[in-house]
């Protein structure tokens, strides 16, 4: 079956390989990229590198391609009708787990920009003690399962996540999910005084944004991941630095995010980024060991079925040297 | 029925379904189609066995609130048609408004809705609810304005007040028609339970099909999301298969 399965996807992936020659014959390589959301702060290195043209430097032409809810960035990466995907370390586990072939190859966030938002009047200073009230998180990603395993949120009603900080600015005893630079900004700019308290620091960190590529892609196109990842490095480091220019282009994309917003998210993105980790080992450094506390703590929690294979083929870390 | 018309109602339907799942299982397996694009139907029917239990638990919730919505769609529904029926005014200022419930997008005002009547049941049978109510409506205004002009005649010669053409003429005229919108709305009642339980879901430990169905797509877990639309369209067919039952038996009554 597993080898099986990857005769279509060869087939598929042949096909946007020809594509890619015939393209570097004219003049650049045309590679499209995925994004898991609707353009955001949180992608703003790879929109940097863009803008600033790290990419074109390197004699590449990304076209990236905003996503929203339920993006099937994963599926769209692993059958090769996009090269390139941006998507959260736990859903490359989830999707090595049904055998897609997908792997990391670069990771801007070390640390996971989720947080959980409470009311600061609520005096809640770690996500243990949130207890009788309401908190909305989405069934989708990996975290809320894991808290709801981890924690036993006593007397909490979890409820969806409404995609909004309506319900949460209305009631005193509501927490929500929240991306750190993003709801607590709405909430506070609409009059509410949030805490957000990060999922990272109760040890459940996936790395957030990774660049994902197919395995075959990996092998076959190499030079080309390669290219993609250097110059996204540096669009990441420029973005860090600079935002102003990259964030005006984002906000022509999704006018949804006013430049306020996207400056303050590329403010905050910076210890996210740039921590310590990644000071010592360069911009969009992954190990081995992260990578498998995850899959641990995803097993544990019952998410997926243990496979240590799929967790050594989940990221190749070979480009960010 | 004789053994004869029965197999001939059951046998096609099964045969189909049979070729269907073989076709599946064919392009899965000639393809070598990776599961997390296109599970085999063995690996739905594992993830059903699986996960029987908390499907089963799903399903029974996502009926209460499919159901609810639909029995408080068709009350609403047939009151607001009574009332249609007896001033052309009040059918003509209100119809359009009718119209609005079936044209809402229901995906955006679903989150309003939670804010405005809170989470849990109560928001999914809103959903539900707001969804199913205009067939119901539309039909049974239909059946009821719709009256045969010479039966109509017959009464106002016979002097019948306006009570008496009401019940004794223009709600056994619509019968059909109620029938012909119930059916439309119980398909849409489970649809409208699904998108409710998206956004007003039923608390910490309760699931409805809606829960998994977000929880699987989200991680990818497509055999397991198929298990979830199976359960689905059951409940759907199960409330669609139980009102034409029960049309089939009222219409028999009242056609003598």
């Amino acid at each position: 079956m597993n080898l099986l399965a990857i005769v279509p996807l060869i087939a598929i992936l042949s096909c946007s390989e020809t594509e890619l020659a015939s393209n570097s014959e004219t003049s650049r390589n045309l590679v499209r990229l995925a994004l898991n959301w609707f353009p955001e702060a949180e992608h703003g290195g790879f929109y940097a590198a863009q803008v600033h043209g790290y990419y074109a430097a390197s004699n590449i032409e990304v076209e990236i391609l905003g996503g929203g809810p339920d993006a099937p960035v994963i599926q769209r990466v692993a059958t090769g009708s996009v090269d390139f995907g941006v998507t959260n370390a736990d859903d490359v586990l989830y999707a090595r787990a049904q055998k897609a072939p997908v792997v990391a190859v670069m990771a801007p966030y070390q640390v996971n920009p989720r947080c959980i938002m409470v009311h600061a009047s609520a005096g809640i200073e770690r996500i243990e003690q949130i207890e009788n009230m309401t908190l909305a998180m989405s069934q989708r990603p990996a975290f809320s399962h894991y808290l709801r395993w981890k924690y036993a949120f006593k007397g909490v009603n979890i409820v969806p996540y409404p995609g909004n900080v309506s319900q949460f600015l209305a009631d005193p005893d509501f927490a929500q999910q929240g991306y750190i630079f993003s709801e607590p900004f709405v909430a506070k700019s609409k009059g509410g005084n949030p805490r957000s308290l990060l999922v990272a620091d109760i040890g459940f960190n996936p790395y957030a944004s990774v660049l994902i590529v197919t395995e075959n892609t990996l092998k076959e196109q190499a030079d080309i991941v390669r290219a993609v990842v250097r110059a996204s490095i540096e669009g990441w480091r420029h973005y860090l630095k600079d935002p102003t220019e990259t964030n005006r282009h984002i906000n022509t994309l999704n006018p949804e995010m006013g430049m306020e917003i996207l400056a303050y998210g590329a403010k905050e993105s910076k210890r996210l980024v740039l921590n310590e980790v990644a000071s010592q080992n360069g911009l969009g450094h992954m190990s081995a060991e992260r990578w498998n506390t995850l899959h641990n703590q995803m097993q544990n929690a019952e998410l997926i079925k243990g496979n240590p294979d799929n967790v050594s083929a989940a990221f190749n870390t070979q480009f960010l040297k | 029925m004789n053994i004869r018309k029965i197999s001939s109602q059951i046998v096609p339907p099964v045969f189909f379904f049979a070729l269907f799942l073989f076709s599946w299982y064919a392009l899965v397996e000639v393809f070598a189609i990776p599961p997390f694009l296109l599970p085999g139907p063995w690996l739905v029917a594992d993830a059903v066995i699986l996960h029987g239990e908390r499907l089963l638990n799903a399903t029974l919730l996502t009926a209460i609130g499919s159901l609810t919505g639909f029995t408080l769609s068709f009350v609403v529904g047939f009151c607001i048609a009574l009332l249609f029926s007896q001033s052309r005014i009040i059918e003509r200022g209100l119809y359009p408004y009718a119209i609005f419930l079936q044209t809402v997008p229901i995906v955006a005002i679903a989150p309003l809705i939670v804010l405005w009547i809170g989470y849990g049941l109560q928001g999914v049978v809103a959903v539900s609810f707001i969804i199913s109510l205009f067939p119901i409506i539309a039909n049974t205004t239909a059946g009821l304005t719709q009256v045969d002009p010479r039966l109509l005649d017959l009464f106002i010669l016979n002097n019948a007040g306006r009570w008496q053409i009401l019940f004794k003429l223009r709600v056994p005229n619509a019968v059909p028609n109620m029938l012909t919108g119930a059916r439309i709305s119980s398909g849409l009642s489970v649809i409208g339970a699904i998108v409710g339980e998206f956004f007003a879901g039923y608390g910490t430990d309760d699931f409805g099909l809606g829960y998994l169905i977000i929880q699987t797509s989200g991680q990818a877990k497509t055999d397991y999301l198929f298990a979830c639309i199976l359960f689905c369209t059951i409940l759907g067919l199960t409330i669609f298969t139980a009102v034409g039952l029960s049309s089939h038996y009222l219409l028999r009554r009242w056609r003598g």
